[in-house]
C-alpha cells in the first residue's frame, strides 16, 4: 500500500498546482503532458506485445470526432458522449484486431499504418459528417456533473485524471498475472502457448485496452482545441508515441510518462522555432537508439544500481 | 477509347518513377531488414542538390541528375555504416532509426532552405500531340531516363558478380556467406544503390514539381504501396506493383479524385497485407 500513498500525496500535489504556483502557460502544457501520458502509455501496451501499431493516430482522431459529434449532433450529454466514443474505438479494436494481429512485426506497423490512413482520408472525404480538411469548428467545452469546464485549470484536472487513470491501469495490468502473459508474448510466445494459454485473446485484450485508451485521449485533445482536424490524427501520432516510449524508457509504464514529460513541453516552448524543434527530436532519438536503448528509465535504474552497488562495497 | 489510352499512358509515366523508388526500397528491406522511412528523403536531398547546383550555380542539369544519384549513394552507404548497422535483424528498432533519420534530415533541409516551395526552370517544354492524346514532353524524358536507369538495374543485379551476391543475401544470408558473400560490404552497398535510385527519382522529378523540405513523403508513400503489393523484398514484384500503382491511381484520379485513389490503394494493400503478406509475386 505504500506506493500507492506516494502517487495519492503526487498526485494531489499536481492537482493543486495550478491554482497556486502555475502560469496559464505552464498550465496549458499540464494539459497536452496529461493527454499525451495517456497516449504514450496506449503505445506502451502495444509495445509491450511487440505489435507497434501506427493505426493509434487514427484511433485518437477518431475518439476526438466520435465525442464531439455525439454532442453536437445527438446532444448527448459530455460524459456519455466521451465514454461512448472511446467505446466504439475499442469496439472497432476488437472487430479489427481479430484480423489484424495475426499479422506481425513490420508487417502489422505496415498494416495498421495503411488502415490508420483510410480512416484519416475517410475524415477528409466525407465532408457532410467530419467537416473535410477544414475539420469541425465549434466543439463544445465538456461537462461533469452539470458544470461546464470551459476554463484551463478545468481541463488540467480533467486531464491530470484521465493520465492518471491510465497510469494505474497500465500499471495494474502489468502487476497481475495478466500482464506476466502480455509480456510473455513479445518473448517467447510458442512456450506460452505450449503452458495451454490462447496467446491471440490476450493479444487482442491488449489492442482494445490501448485503442480505448487512445479514444480517450483524443477525445480529450478534440475539447481541449475546440477544434477537430484530420491533420492531427495521421502518421506522426503514433511517431510521436512510440518516440516518448523510447525515449522515456519502453520496460516500464513510467518510461512513458518521462517520455510525455520530455518531449510534450519541447513544441509549447520552442513553438516559433518549430524546425530546431523537429531537429533535436530527431537528433536525441538517434542517440537513444544507439547509445541508450532502455530509455531515460533504464539510465535512472542504472544510476540506481551504481549507486546501490557502492554503498555495498563500502 | 483515346480517353482510356490518356489514363493508361499517364498511368504508365507515373509507374515508372514509383518503380525507381520502389526499387531501392525493397531492396534495402531485402537486404538488411530495414523498412526504410527515410527514403522519401533521399528523394528531396536530390531534388535539392538539383535546386541548388542548377538553379543557383547554374550547372548543366544533366550532369547534375546524375552527380546527385551518385552523391546519394554515398551518402546512404554512409548512413547504414553510421546508424543502420546495429540494427539488422532487429526489425523494429531499425524502423524506429529510420524514422529518426527521416525526422532529422527534413528538419536539416528546412533550417537550410526554409519552407517555401521551390523551382528549378524546366530543361524541356512542350508537349507531344500523338493523335487525340496530349503528353508532356519533360515527363516523356523523365520516364525515358527512368526506363534506362531501371535496364542498368536490372543488369546489374542479373549479370554481375556484385548482383548476385545481393540476390543471394535476400534469400537467405547465412547461407550466402557461406559462400565467402560478406555482408558487411553488400549491407552498405544495398544502402547505397537504394538511395541512389531514389536519388534520381528525385532529380528527375525536381523540375516538375515545386521542392520543399516535406516532398519526399509523397513518394515515400507510393514507393510503400507498390514495395506491398509486390511483395516487400522482391524486386520483380517492385516493378509488377509499381505498374499496377500507377494504372489505379490514373484511373481513379481521372474518374472520381486523388483522395478516393489513395483510399482505393490502402484499401488493397490492407487486404495483401492480411491475405498474402508475401505480395502478389510471392512463390
Amino acid at each position: 500500500m505504500k506506493f500507492v500513498w506516494k502517487y495519492v500525496v503526487i498526485l494531489a500535489l499536481l492537482a493543486v498546482a495550478p491554482f497556486f504556483v502555475l502560469p496559464p502557460f505552464l498550465t496549458h502544457i499540464g494539459v497536452m503532458i496529461g493527454i499525451y501520458t495517456t497516449l504514450a502509455l496506449s503505445m506502451n501496451l502495444m509495445l509491450r506485445i511487440g505489435q507497434i501499431s501506427f493505426a493509434h493516430g487514427a484511433f485518437m482522431g477518431l475518439g476526438a470526432y466520435g465525442s464531439a459529434l455525439m454532442m453536437m449532433r445527438l446532444d448527448l450529454p459530455f460524459t456519455v458522449a466521451f465514454l461512448a466514443a472511446a467505446l466504439g474505438v475499442a469496439l472497432l479494436a476488437l472487430l479489427v484486431g481479430s484480423l489484424f494481429l495475426r499479422i506481425r512485426g513490420v508487417y502489422f506497423v505496415l498494416l495498421t499504418f495503411a488502415f490508420g490512413e483510410i480512416i484519416v482520408l475517410t475524415f477528409i472525404e466525407w465532408v457532410s459528417l467530419f467537416g473535410g480538411s477544414g475539420g469541425l469548428p465549434g466543439v463544445p467545452p465538456p461537462s461533469l456533473f452539470g458544470y461546464a469546464i470551459g476554463s484551463r485549470e478545468g481541463f488540467y484536472l480533467l486531464s491530470l485524471g484521465l493520465a492518471a487513470f491510465a497510469f494505474a491501469l497500465v500499471r495494474t495490468i502489468y502487476g497481475t498475472e495478466l500482464g506476466a502473459v502480455i509480456t510473455s508474448l513479445d518473448e517467447d510466445e510458442a512456450l506460452t502457448r505450449s503452458l495451454g494459454i490462447d496467446s491471440r485473446r490476450y493479444r487482442l485484450l491488449t489492442f482494445c485496452v490501448s485503442a480505448f485508451l487512445a479514444g480517450m485521449g483524443g477525445a480529450l485533445y478534440g475539447h481541449y482545441l475546440t477544434l477537430v482536424t484530420p491533420e492531427d490524427y495521421g502518421f506522426w501520432v503514433p511517431v510521436n508515441l512510440v518516440m516518448m516510449n523510447v525515449i522515456g524508457g519502453i520496460a516500464q509504464p513510467i518510461g512513458a510518462v518521462l517520455g510525455a514529460l520530455l518531449l510534450v513541453p519541447l513544441p509549447e516552448l520552442l513553438r516559433d522555432a518549430k524546425q530546431y524543434q523537429m531537429l533535436l527530436y530527431g537528433i536525441v532519438l538517434i542517440l537513444f537508439l544507439l547509445f541508450m536503448p532502455d530509455g531515460m528509465h533504464g539510465l535512472f535504474s542504472k544510476l540506481k544500481g551504481h549507486l546501490a552497488r557502492r554503498e555495498l562495497s563500502r | 477509347m483515346e480517353f482510356a489510352l490518356q489514363i493508361v499512358v499517364n498511368g504508365l509515366m507515373s509507374s515508372l518513377v514509383y518503380i525507381l523508388m520502389a526499387l531501392g526500397f525493397t531492396l534495402i528491406f531485402g537486404i538488411m531488414r530495414v523498412v526504410n522511412f527515410a527514403h522519401g528523403e533521399m528523394y528531396m536531398i536530390a531534388a535539392f542538390l538539383v535546386y541548388a547546383l542548377v538553379g543557383s550555380l547554374g550547372w548543366n542539369y544533366y550532369l547534375v541528375v546524375v552527380l546527385s544519384a551518385l552523391a546519394l549513394g554515398v551518402f546512404g552507404a554512409i548512413l547504414e555504416r553510421a546508424l543502420f548497422r546495429p540494427f539488422v535483424g532487429r526489425e523494429l528498432q531499425g524502423m524506429i532509426m529510420a524514422l529518426a533519420v527521416s525526422i532529422t534530415l527534413q528538419a536539416v533541409a528546412f533550417i537550410l532552405f526554409g519552407p517555401n516551395d521551390l523551382s528549378v526552370p524546366r530543361p524541356i517544354t512542350g508537349v507531344f500531340d500523338v493523335g487525340p492524346m496530349v503528353i508532356p514532353r519533360d515527363r516523356v524524358a523523365v520516364g525515358a531516363s527512368a526506363l534506362v536507369v531501371l535496364l542498368a538495374f536490372y543488369v546489374f543485379m542479373r549479370y554481375t558478380k556484385t548482383g548476385l551476391a545481393m540476390r543471394a543475401v535476400v534469400q537467405d544470408e547465412d547461407i550466402a556467406s557461406i559462400y565467402g558473400v560478406r555482408p558487411k560490404i553488400i549491407h552498405p552497398l544495398a544502402f547505397g544503390i537504394g538511395a541512389m535510385l531514389a536519388g534520381f527519382a528525385g532529380a528527375l522529378m525536381a523540375p516538375i514539381y515545386t521542392i520543399h523540405p516535406y516532398m519526399g513523403a509523397q513518394p515515400m508513400l507510393k514507393a510503400f504501396i507498390v514495395v506491398i503489393l509486390g511483395g516487400l523484398g522482391s524486386v520483380p514484384g517492385a516493378v509488377l506493383g509499381g505498374i499496377i500503382l500507377g494504372l489505379l491511381e490514373s484511373l481513379f484520379a481521372t474518374l472520381v479524385n486523388t483522395t478516393v485513389a489513395t483510399m482505393v490503394c490502402f484499401g488493397i494493400v490492407v487486404l495483401i497485407l492480411l491475405f498474402k503478406p508475401t505480395g502478389l509475386l510471392a512463390r
